[in-house]
C-alpha cells in the first residue's frame, strides 16, 4: 500500500497524535471560542511550514491585523517579517465578501499570489461568518444554502489549488457539542479539530480533539495544550491513550530484584521489589513513608543505579534537609547525578502536561528507581471519583513496567489507628503488585510504628506486623520480632495490633494464648 | 495628574518637518492614513469602496492619495477589470524609503499622528498659493 503524503505541522506533539501528519491537500476546519489558540494554531502551521519544510505559505487575515499578527508572533519566536522578506510567505488582509468572490473566480487574486510563491500551505483566520452567513447564524448551526455554498465554493477553491488549508471558525462549546457550526460544514471538511478550554474548578486549561481526519488514523479524544512564551503551541497526549511501540516485553526481567537499603524490610521481600513492580505504602501522614522513599532512592545511588523522586509535597530544598536531619547526604547523590528529585506543586496540574514531564525524564534520566510521594497527592488534585486519576495511574504504571523500573508510591492513608482498607476510595489495589501498610498503634502512653506487608505478587509472605523506628543516621529500620529489650515489649507479645485495641498475650504452658491486661 | 498628552515641543516638529521633506507621498491626513493603514497591512486584498470605508475619506480623495503613493513607487496595485478587488502591496524596505518607515512609525501612536497633522497643516497655510497651483498643472500634465 502507498504510503500517504503527510503534512507534518511541525506542532510540538500534534504529529504524535495524527500519527506523522495531515493529508497533503486536506482541508481542516479549526473550530473553538475566542482565546482558545485558533489563530495561534493555524500561524503556527504556516509558519513551521515555511521555516521548517520549506513548504511556503499563505494567511488570510479578516480582523486581525497583519503588523499586530506579526508582533505576537515574535513573542512566540517565530520571525515572519524574516519570511515575507524571503518570499516565503505572504500575509494578506482582506474582507470576507472578498474571498467569496476571489475564490469563485478562476484567476484569483489571492491565488495567484500564493501561487507566485509556491504556496502549499494556507491559513484563514475566521470564516465564521462565512460559514454562519453574516453573523445570521441561527444558533442551531444549520447555516443558509448561501452561506453553505460559500463554503464548499472556499474548500474547491482550496483543493484546486492543492493547497493544504487551515481554516479557522469561532464557535462556543456548550455541553460537549460546539454551537455555530453546522454538520454541513463539518462534513465538508477533510479534518475537523476542536479546541476547547477545559475549567477544572476556578483553573483552566486547553485542549485539543481531532474530530475527523480523511485518509488516516489519529488518536482521539480530547489532549491537552499550551500555548508556551518563545516556542508555540505544545500538544500533550492524553495518559490514557494508546502509546505506539509500547511493547517491549522482549525486555520483560522475571528475575531481578531491587533492594530498599531499609535496615530489616528486604528480608520481608525475599530480597527487594522487582523491576517493573508497583510498590504502595500506605499509611497516615509523619508514618515514615517518606522516610522510607529517601532511603530507597539513596540506596540505589550507593548501588550506583539512577533514582527519581516526584514530590508534590515538599519542595526540593525541605526534602534535601529532611534527609540531612536523617544523616543522609541526598545533596551528594543529586550532585552526582544519580539521584533526581522533581517537585511539583499538585494545585494547577494539567494532567497529560504532567504525564509528559515523567515520560520525557523517564526516558531521558531511564532511571531503576522512582518515587511518587505521594499517589493521595494526586488523587485530591485529579479526584478519585471520575476516569481521570485512573486513567493517570493505568498510563503510569505501564510507563514504569515498560521502562522495567520498581515504582513505589506512597499513599496517605487517612486513618490513624488502624486501617478499614489498604487504599481507601482509590480502589485501585488490582494495579498494585506490592502493598506496605505503616501504622501506629498506641500501646500504654505511647505511639509505635508497625509495617505490615500485605500483598506481594508472586511472592511468599507472612502477613507478620513488626516494629519499626526512625532514627538519625539509619532512618526507618524494621526491629526484630522479639526485642531483648525486656522493658519494651515486643508486638509479637501482641493481638490484634490492626484493630485498635491490641491486648497482650500470655502464653501459658500447654495453653493457648489468654489476654493479659496488664498493657 | 499626568496630562494624557506629551508636551508638543518645537524639536519633535522639527524632526517631523525634515521628516515629511524627505518623504513627498505623504501631502495631507487621507495619504497619511493611506500609509498607515497600509503600513499595518502590507499586503491588502480589498475593493476601492471598503478601503475608503476603513480608511473613513471619501472615495474619491482616497483615489487621489492611491495615485499619489503609486506614482512614487511606493505602492504596488493589481489591476484586473473581471475584479473588484484590488491586492495593494506597500513598497517599504529601501534605502529611500527609512524616512517614510520612521514617519508611519511615529504615526502608528495617537500623539504621533496628531503632531505630524500638525505639521502638514502649518506646511499648507505657509506654503505659498502658486506653488500648491504650480504642483497641481504638473501633475495633470504628467
Amino acid at each position: 500500500m502507498p504510503k500517504p503524503d503527510l503534512v507534518k505541522t511541525g506542532i510540538a506533539g500534534l504529529d504524535n497524535i495524527l500519527h506523522g501528519g495531515i493529508p497533503r491537500g486536506n482541508v481542516i476546519l479549526v473550530e473553538g471560542g475566542i482565546g482558545v489558540g485558533k489563530t495561534t494554531l493555524g500561524v503556527e502551521f504556516v509558519y513551521r511550514g515555511a521555516s521548517h519544510f520549506n513548504e511556503p505559505g499563505i494567511i488570510v487575515l479578516f480582523e486581525v491585523s497583519p503588523h499586530k499578527l506579526m508582533r505576537d508572533a515574535a513573542n512566540l519566536g517565530w520571525d515572519l517579517e524574516g519570511l515575507e522578506r524571503e518570499g516565503r510567505l505572504k500575509i494578506v488582509f482582506t474582507t470576507r465578501e472578498v474571498l467569496r468572490q476571489e475564490l469563485q473566480q478562476a484567476d484569483s487574486v489571492l491565488l495567484e499570489e500564493a501561487a507566485k510563491i509556491g504556496a502549499r500551505r494556507i491559513f484563514v483566520d475566521g470564516v465564521g461568518r462565512l460559514v454562519n452567513g453574516h453573523g445570521s447564524g441561527n444558533g442551531n448551526g444549520n447555516g443558509m444554502p448561501e452561506t453553505r455554498s460559500s463554503f464548499h465554493v472556499l474548500t474547491e477553491g482550496l483543493q484546486r489549488e492543492n493547497l493544504t488549508a487551515i481554516l479557522a471558525v469561532e464557535a462556543s462549546a456548550t455541553d460537549g457539542h460546539m454551537q455555530g457550526i453546522s454538520m454541513y460544514e463539518e462534513s465538508i471538511a477533510d479534518t475537523v479539530m476542536r479546541l476547547r478550554v477545559e475549567e477544572m474548578q476556578r483553573a483552566a486549561s486547553r485542549s485539543i480533539e481531532i474530530v475527523k481526519s480523511r485518509g488516516q488514523d489519529f488518536q482521539m479524544g480530547r489532549h491537552t495544550f499550551r500555548i508556551i512564551d518563545g516556542e508555540g503551541i505544545r500538544v500533550y497526549r492524553r495518559v490514557q491513550a494508546p502509546r505506539v511501540d509500547r511493547d517491549r516485553s522482549a525486555d520483560f526481567d522475571p528475575d531481578t530484584r531491587i533492594p530498599t537499603g531499609i535496615p530489616g524490610l528486604d528480608e520481608l521481600l525475599n530480597g527487594g521489589y522487582y523491576v517493573g513492580s508497583t510498590t504502595v505504602i500506605a499509611g497516615i501522614s509523619g508514618v515514615g513513608k517518606s522516610v522510607m522513599a529517601l532511603q530507597y532512592i539513596m540506596n540505589g545511588a550507593r548501588h550506583g543505579e539512577r533514582s527519581l523522586m516526584f514530590s508534590l509535597d515538599e519542595p526540593v530544598g525541605q526534602i534535601e534537609r529532611n534527609a540531612r536531619s536523617l544523616g543522609m547526604d541526598l545533596k551528594g547523590a543529586l550532585d552526582s547525578g544519580l539521584v533526581r528529585v522533581e517537585y511539583e506543586p499538585p494545585q494547577e496540574i494539567e494532567v497529560d502536561v504532567h504525564f509528559a514531564h515523567i515520560e520525557k525524564l523517564v526516558e531521558e534520566f531511564e532511571p531503576r528507581r522512582v518515587v511518587f510521594d505521594s499517589l493521595s497527592t494526586y488523587g485530591s488534585t485529579l479526584g478519585t471519583k471520575g476516569r481521570m486519576f485512573r486513567d493517570f495511574f493505568h498510563a503510569l504504571t505501564a510507563l514504569m513496567k515498560e521502562h522495567q523500573i520498581a515504582a513505589v508510591y506512597n499513599h496517605e492513608n487517612p486513618e490513624m489507628l488502624g486501617m478499614a482498607s489498604m487504599m481507601g476510595e482509590f480502589a485501585m489495589s488490582s494495579l498494585v503488585d506490592n502493598i506496605i501498610l505503616m501504622n501506629w498503634i498506641e500501646i500504654s502512653d505511647s505511639f509505635r510504628l508497625g509495617l505490615t506487608v500485605a500483598k506481594m505478587r508472586a511472592n511468599p509472605v507472612d502477613r507478620v506486623t513488626r516494629e519499626c523506628e526512625i532514627a538519625s543516621p539509619v532512618g526507618l529500620r524494621v526491629l526484630p520480632r522479639v526485642l531483648p529489650v525486656p522493658e519494651k515489649k515486643a508486638f509479637s507479645t501482641y493481638a490484634g495490633l490492626l484493630s485498635r485495641a491490641p491486648t497482650r498475650w500470655v502464653r501459658k504452658k500447654d495453653e493457648g494464648p489468654v489476654a493479659d491486661s496488664s498493657g | 495628574m499626568t496630562s494624557d498628552n506629551p508636551p508638543n515641543n518645537k524639536q519633535v516638529h522639527e524632526d517631523i518637518e525634515q521628516l515629511l521633506a524627505r518623504t513627498p507621498a505623504i501631502e495631507d491626513a487621507c495619504s497619511l492614513d493611506l500609509l498607515v493603514f497600509l503600513y499595518r497591512h502590507p499586503r491588502t486584498l480589498l475593493t476601492n469602496e471598503q478601503l475608503a470605508t476603513f480608511l473613513g475619506y471619501e472615495m474619491k480623495v482616497v483615489a487621489k492619495s492611491i495615485d499619489t503613493v503609486i506614482d512614487l513607487g511606493l505602492l504596488e496595485r493589481t489591476q484586473n477589470p473581471t475584479h473588484a478587488a484590488r491586492m495593494y502591496r506597500l513598497m517599504l524596505g529601501s534605502p529611500t524609503t527609512g524616512g517614510l518607515e520612521a514617519l508611519l512609525e511615529l504615526a502608528c501612536s495617537r500623539h504621533g499622528r496628531r503632531d505630524i497633522l500638525e505639521v502638514l497643516m502649518s506646511r499648507r497655510s505657509s506654503r505659498p498659493l502658486d506653488v500648491i497651483q504650480s504642483k497641481r498643472k504638473l501633475r495633470v500634465i504628467a
